[in-house]
């Protein structure tokens, strides 16, 4: 049952805070041709089936891909959406390998588009919402509406992610400098790829530290920007992509293992005060696509890594959970150079979601970017031949994960 | 395409207002159809969950559905759509050898959120929002309209089918209460207030609560867990382009390509099939549906005898009429014929049926559809 599934190219478009120079559906279009240059020889005509997501909420329009038909290339073709929060991206990424690998007759070849125009809407107000409706819970508690509006614009992703970091630093023993690290190595990649958000080249650790606080331990010059940008994979089988692209890439494992809502603590689906660092639900989807790859030691046969990490903390952490590096580690790696884009085992070499994050896009974005180093085609190329590679992501509220995993070789099976 | 049977399935009777959380009802929809299976929650290897951000009132509303429905580390998704898109996901999972049992669970409540004003913010943010003339309701009048201009349809025939729908409601007890009404006649359709002229009230789909869950697994493990599946032959979906002018409403394109798709991976042709359940979202979109798949030459949908011992039964469960609940709309549609095919439709079971076809849709005049084709499987 099922056939490979292959990426053959990926796409971005221009990412800023505000793309008032262009209309959610022409952002879009501008990567779906970005995707669609890069393979000589292919039309629109050639796509089959279209995979496509967006955080609704974020943009204030609903089913937003129903008038975006056209501008999609999608008129009279079959189309799918998914969409499941910060994950947006990575789902639409993995229903585009599973409508390729499904073997569906007359599918074989499928774009798969995410995207988010944030500055048409208000992000926060759409992340509220996700805060708001624990309000009987709350209020349950005994805390008054004025402590429960603040509770709510700390509740949004930087409320968690404070909560995360600490939990993280207490365990690994890191400080705030390991932290600003991180975020240098992220926007000093990012001012070399070409689509990116921040672009800071100079930056230093001092000039991280030295920006006030939002929420401890994250400072104003830690956090992720809110972005307007899109990102477009195609995948395809295995025959095709060997007619049309020079290096397929081939997505060898797939993953996104929930954990429970009650993560945050006070959810009413539970009572459970658990660990946000922990995350359990990352360390399974790991080892599933891990698995379905055939890769025993992700240590050693990884050689590149984009992980979805908004927050610094969470990059550090995100790659000891992946299996990536041994616990309590990562920082040490950071220091020594290892995840640098000359490094043994580079990490967000593009830049990272910590410099760009059109939320619903950055989820694809990580897989889109793990591709194209196994192509060579990324916009930060790493020094070192890339083999095997893996994009990540993870959304909801810290509970839901997505993974794939790619290499320049088929899947044990179809071998 | 190789063999995905449908292994057990469950709905909650719909209601204009269920009086219970929105999570209990999910718990209760998942609980009831692992039940019919007769499995547990660890069975299963995939969930894909199908809600609206909007319609739930809540940004990333499947993250916390993640308990009651079932997921809780279990690879994981959710398709904003209609419910039989997300069975479509769960196919292509179970298709792509990775899983072996696949869940998946769509509805709403919209007594809790005002769907006209969802519908708004589903329309093209620069031409047509700020005017707010465009939503389902308006549409559906626009549509009725082409057609009965088209082909010079009788407002009664349009009515007939309200009328076939409601009666049929009252023989399924998951009906929409509101919507059960067996002693309906054609005039009581007509004079009905009108929702978007020449659409009224009683041709409407009116949306009301529910929620419905479906069970897959391929074929081995499909005759393990039951000794009647019933198989998905073959499934087709398509969107055609989204403004109103530049679509001929009086058919279905989107359908029509669907249909195609539908049938040629199923090897069968419309004149197979023994049973239908459309969602129609207005009276007049079964006949163009019915049309648009080959079950009547076009404008001779209303000619054809569709009740439940007609020569082919359309709706027999009393269709999206009797009762729609958004998201879950299809995948109600896809459990009764289901239903049909095990000869489980007590009250309106149709005769030796053999193949059955289920659709659903997405958007204005049904901008996106999807159809499968049902086989029963066993004795």
């Amino acid at each position: 049952m099922g056939r490979q599934t292959c990426v053959i190219s990926a796409g971005f478009s221009e990412h800023a805070s505000k793309r008032s120079d262009v209309s959610m559906p022409e952002m879009v279009s501008e990567a779906i041709e970005d995707c669609l240059k890069k393979v000589p020889g292919l039309e629109l005509k050639d796509i089959d089936a279209f995979v496509n997501g967006n955080m609704p909420a974020f943009e204030g329009a609903n089913i937003p891909e129903l008038w975006m038909t056209d501008w999609l290339g999608a008129r009279n073709k079959p189309l799918l959406r998914v969409t499941t929060g910060g994950t947006t991206g990575g789902s639409v990424a993995i229903a585009g390998y599973y409508t390729v690998a499904a073997g569906l007759p007359g599918v074989d070849t499928v774009l798969a588009v995410a995207f988010e125009q944030q500055s048409q809407g208000d992000t926060s107000v759409g992340l509220a919402s996700v805060a708001l409706g624990e309000m009987t819970a709350i209020s349950s508690l005994g805390l008054p509406i004025e402590k429960l509006r603040r509770l709510v614009s700390a509740g949004a992703a930087i409320g968690i992610a404070s909560y995360q970091a600490t939990n993280y630093m207490r365990k690994s023993k890191i400080t705030e400098e390991d932290l600003a690290r991180v975020v240098v190595q992220n926007r000093r990649n990012a001012a070399k790829n070409w689509y990116t958000h921040l672009k800071m080249p100079n930056l230093t650790i001092q000039d991280v530290l030295d920006t006030p606080y939002i929420s401890f331990p994250l400072r104003y010059g830690m956090v992720c920007p809110a972005s307007d940008g899109a990102c477009a994979m195609l995948f395809t089988t295995e025959e095709k992509a060997k007619e049309w692209a020079d290096i397929p890439v081939y997505v060898n494992g797939v993953a996104s293992v929930a954990n429970q809502t009650a993560i945050v603590g006070y959810n009413a689906a539970g009572a459970g005060q658990l660990d946000p660092s922990e995350q359990l639900g990352s360390q399974l989807s790991a080892d599933l696509a891990f698995k379905q790859a055939g890769i025993s030691f992700p240590r050693k046969e990884i050689d590149y890594a984009e992980v979805y990490a908004p927050f610094p903390n969470q990059e550090l952490m995100w790659v000891e959970k992946l299996g990536l590096f041994e616990m309590n580690t990562a920082t040490a790696m950071y220091k020594a150079g290892v995840t640098a884009v000359n490094g043994e085992l580079p990490i967000n070499s593009s830049g990272g979601v910590n410099s760009t994050n059109a939320i619903g896009a950055s989820a694809m974005e990580r897989p889109a970017e793990a591709a194209l180093q196994i192509m060579g085609k990324a916009g930060n190329q790493v020094k070192k031949a890339v083999h095997t590679s893996l994009g990540h992501g993870w959304g909801g509220i810290i509970n839901l994960i997505t993974m794939m995993v790619m290499a320049d070789e088929p899947q044990r099976k179809f071998r | 395409m190789e063999k995905v049977g449908i292994v057990g399935y469950f709905y909650v009777k719909m209601k204009p207002e269920l009086d219970y959380g929105r999570y209990d009802l999910v718990f209760e929809t998942v609980r009831g159809a692992l039940d019919s299976a007769g499995l547990k929650k660890k069975d299963l290897t995939t969930v894909i969950s199908c809600t609206n951000d909007y319609y739930d009132g809540r940004t990333i509303s499947n993250a916390f559905c993640v308990e009651p429905g079932g997921a809780y580390l279990v690879d994981e998704s959710k398709v904003e759509m209609d419910g039989p898109h997300a069975v479509l996901y769960a196919l292509m999972r179970i298709l792509s050898g990775n899983h072996k049992l696949a869940l998946v669970w769509a509805g709403s409540t919209p007594s809790c959120f005002p769907y006209d004003s969802t519908q708004l913010y589903a329309t093209d943010p620069t031409w047509e929002r700020p005017t707010e003339l465009l939503n389902q309701m308006v549409s559906g009048g626009l549509q009725m309209k082409a057609y009965m201009n088209k082909y010079g349809i009788k407002v009664e025939d349009i009515a007939k089918v309200a009328v076939k729908n409601h009666k049929n409601a009252a023989k399924n007890e998951l009906a929409n209460p509101e919507a059960q009404l067996p002693n309906i006649s054609i005039n009581d359709v007509l004079k009905s207030d009108i929702m978007s002229d020449p659409v009224t009230e009683l041709m409407y789909a009116q949306p009301c609560d529910g929620m419905a869950a479906l069970l897959l697994a391929p074929e081995k493990q499909a005759l393990k867990i039951t000794e009647n599946p019933v198989w998905i032959k073959g499934v087709g979906w398509n969107q055609e382009t989204y403004y109103l002018g530049d679509r001929n409403l009086h058919e279905s394109k989107a359908m029509e390509l669907a249909s195609k798709m539908a049938f040629k991976s199923a090897g069968i042709t419309a004149k197979d099939v023994d049973v239908a359940e459309l969602f129609e979202h207005f009276a007049h979109e079964e006949l163009i549906f019915s049309e648009a798949i080959g079950f009547a030459e076009k404008g001779k949908g209303s000619k054809l005898n569709s009740e439940i011992n007609g020569d082919l039964p359309i709706n027999p469960s009393g269709g999206a009429i009797g009762g729609n609940a958004p998201c879950a709309t299809g995948l109600i549609r896809m459990i009764e014929a289901v239903k049909q095919l095990q000869g489980k439709a007590q009250g309106y079971q149709v005769k030796d049926a053999k193949i059955a076809v289920a659709s659903g849709q997405v958007g204005f005049c049904a901008q996106n559809s999807i159809l499968y084709v049902l086989e029963k499987g066993g004795n």
